[in-house]
């Protein structure tokens, strides 16, 4: 029995049982308490991933003292964080400092409703689906601002404010690769983009293009994730730890948890619109290789393409130097925005003329 | 910037960090033969230290009990902050000169940082570092350390 | 009352609530802060009204770049983190008047309006969107569109027209200006 016909099961019952606005109340409550397990799993999932991977691209053996080669690292450090006390120091802007963590994590809550999990597996198709993630990210960085300001604390709003420039630089260059694929398919929906991805994935169908877009959206992941090499927001060494300077303990670690949430959503969104969501990997004619595809289940493939995305952004974090904040801006906007720029009117062309296959 | 600057910058920027991104996959592909982290606590017997690892300064005797230390207090000079202090005596020749002699080397290791300046600064390479770390001790006497072996004297040929 | 309209009255209150506490906050940095859930509120009205692409572009352009701006101005500003003063008594009736104008305006647009559920569902496709924006005929966009991205680009060029550093005469102004000094 899939996901989806469990799903689609317990829907009918609910709605047979219940009044409809109970039972969508009802709905609500269960997605919700789903999308918090997938926060914690994601976060004590991600968090080990990226110290093991460090660990082993510098040939190290990463934590391995709790449970077997140390997997349980992470949940133990998730035990201290939820003990320890959530400190509110003194002379800061007290409402604004504890709401920061919280609409930073509201806020990548909002961006995985229109994620297609798996087939038929989504909370919300909306018809701007990419648009609509495109916008609600944008609101993150008013958590950070909001968390840089009321710290009152200067390295706190250097922070802020570097990660602020940095975000609304890179939103440009990420938006127009995400047009690529928009232009290629005709639609901002979800499910459309996986749809038409159906025959093979944007990647391999539509040319030079989609690999340009597929680059520069990677790298435009990347510095909107605030993720080394364009880690400056936080940068240790010159900014101790940037916006979440003063926070400890369970504030602390809703930021830290909306850092990892936000690379999962980034890379779900460029496995959905570059790698072909959940749709298996097909060969033109191979019928055989195709069927055998078709058996691995489809969250399968999501999350296989979204890890692997994942693994790359490490990758680039475990070897890459920090940026400078005038290169950082310099490989904004003389670099990727022009070529993106060009790119976009490159993929109309091919559009319009239906070369792509 | 002409546009074809504007291009081998792209070019060679990409290039470049394939080049390190190859490294650490290489790295990554490879982890699970190649370890360097010492695991110390569990690893004391097998622990490898690495040649150019510093823990202490020691004097190479032979093994005659023969130093190569004449006492000239280049390495206490050499020192930033005065961890050798070196007392030194005047033995007789057989020709019946007085000659400066060693009488006793003595280290701080508390002060020490491990810098290294006293080894190169020794002309006669009577000192060395040794791979030895685990220095913790009750009390911090027993730190300053006295290092020509007790009845050793200067090998023979050495100025 | 349906869900529906407890969503609209709890978006609404949300959306009043935070207006008055955005042009009460002593602090200009929280008033931003009221401002920009203000402007949330107001695209979650859209959403309710599933017009999805208009709340999208409201979060887009207000809270991701008006709102953004409006901090950064603050953040390189001096001391505002104090308390602002409290305004003046003219300053308040003037206020008072202006929010009372509006309020009976719009209140008159809105009784004068009679307004009748259309039966068809209303087609929020974005592409018609796209197509009303470059259509020539009756009912399309295309000049006001043409016009509004010609006026974006003018401004455009006259920022960097401002920003640039004129090397040559920039140096030459210098030299002039210093020699005096000498």
């Amino acid at each position: 029995m899939s996901f989806e016909t469990l799903a689609n099961w317990v829907h009918n019952w609910l709605y047979e049982t219940l009044h409809p606005t109970v039972a969508l109340l009802v709905e609500f409550a269960i997605v919700g308490v789903l999308i918090i397990g997938l926060f914690a799993v994601l976060g004590l999932v991600l968090v080990m991933m990226e110290r093991k991977v460090s660990s082993w691209m510098q040939l190290r053996l990463g934590p391995n003292r709790i449970g077997p080669w140390g997997w349980f690292q992470t949940v133990a450090d998730t035990l201290k964080l939820i003990v320890k006390e959530g400190m509110t120091p003194n002379n800061v802007d007290k409402l604004l400092f504890n709401m920061a963590p919280m609409l930073v994590i509201v806020v990548s809550m909002v961006i995985m409703a229109p994620i297609m999990f798996a087939k038929g597996i989504q909370i919300w198709d909306i018809n701007i689906g990419v648009l609509f993630v495109a916008a609600v990210s944008s609101l993150s960085i008013i958590g950070v601002l909001m968390a840089g300001w009321a710290s009152n604390n200067k390295y706190s709003l250097l922070g802020a404010m570097r990660s602020g420039a940095q975000i609304v630089s890179y939103e440009l260059s990420a938006g127009l690769s995400i047009l690529v694929i928009v232009v290629l398919t005709g639609s901002l929906k979800m499910s459309d983009i996986v749809m038409a991805q159906a025959d093979g994935w944007w990647l391999f169908k539509g040319h030079v293009p989609a690999i340009i877009a597929f680059v520069i959206f990677i790298i435009a992941a990347t510095a909107e994730t605030n993720r080394a090499p364009f880690d400056l927001a936080e940068a240790e060494s010159e900014l101790t730890a940037g916006f979440h300077t003063e926070y400890s303990g369970m504030k602390f670690a809703l930021f830290f948890l909306a850092e990892y949430v936000n690379i999962f959503v980034v890379c779900a969104i460029g496995a959905t619109l570059f790698l072909g969501g959940w749709m298996p990997f097909h060969i033109g004619n191979w019928e055989g290789f195709n069927h055998v595809m078709d058996y691995i289940p489809s969250s399968v493939w999501f999350f296989g393409k979204t890890f692997l995305l994942i693994f790359v952004i490490m990758w680039f974090r475990w070897t890459f130097p920090r940026l400078r904040i005038d290169q950082l801006l310099s490989l904004e906007w003389k670099y990727l925005l022009p070529i993106s720029m060009f790119n976009i009117l490159l993929v109309t062309i091919i559009a319009l003329a239906g070369w792509h296959f | 910037m002409t546009l074809k600057q504007y291009f081998s910058n792209i070019f060679t920027g990409v290039k470049s960090l394939a080049t390190g991104m190859k490294v650490t996959g290489g790295y990554f592909l490879r982890h699970h033969k190649e370890k360097i982290t010492e695991q110390y606590p569990d690893n004391r017997d097998t622990l490898v230290l690495a040649e150019r690892f510093r823990g202490e300064v020691i004097m190479t005797h032979d093994d005659n009990n023969e130093h190569a230390c004449t006492g000239c207090t280049a390495c206490e000079l050499a020192c930033p902050n005065g961890t050798i202090k070196i007392i030194t005596k005047f033995d007789l020749t057989p020709e019946g000169k007085k000659k400066k002699a060693l009488d006793t080397f003595i280290y701080h290791l508390e002060l020490c940082t491990m810098c290294n300046l006293c080894v190169e600064a020794c002309p006669t390479s009577a000192i060395t570092m040794a791979p030895t770390f685990e220095h913790s001790v009750f009390d911090r006497s027993q730190l300053i350390k006295k290092l020509n072996k007790p009845g050793s004297k200067i090998r023979e040929g050495v100025e | 009352m349906t869900l529906a309209q407890i969503v609209f009255y709890l978006l609404a209150t949300f959306t009043l609530v935070m207006a008055w506490l955005s042009v009460s906050a002593r602090q200009l940095f929280r008033s931003a802060i009221w401002l920009l859930f203000a402007l949330v509120g107001v695209a979650g009205i859209y959403f309710w009204m599933e017009m999805e692409f208009i709340a999208a572009v409201q979060i887009v352009v207000y809270v991701g770049g008006v709102v953004v701006l409006i901090i950064f101005s603050i953040f390189l500003t001096n001391q505002s983190g104090d308390d602002m003063p409290l305004a003046g008594m003219r300053r308040r009736i003037a206020a008072a008047l202006a929010v009372l104008f509006g309020i009976g305006f719009t209140a008159l647009l809105v009784a004068g309006h009679s307004f009748t559920a259309s039966p068809e569902k209303f087609d929020n496709e974005v592409s018609r969107i796209g197509y009303a924006m470059l259509d020539t005929g009756v009912g399309g966009y295309a000049l006001p569109f043409e016009a509004v991205s010609l006026l974006l680009l003018a401004a455009m060029v006259g920022c960097i027209v401002i920003a640039i550093k004129d090397d040559g005469r920039g140096k030459a102004n210098k030299e002039t200006s210093a020699t005096p000094e000498k």
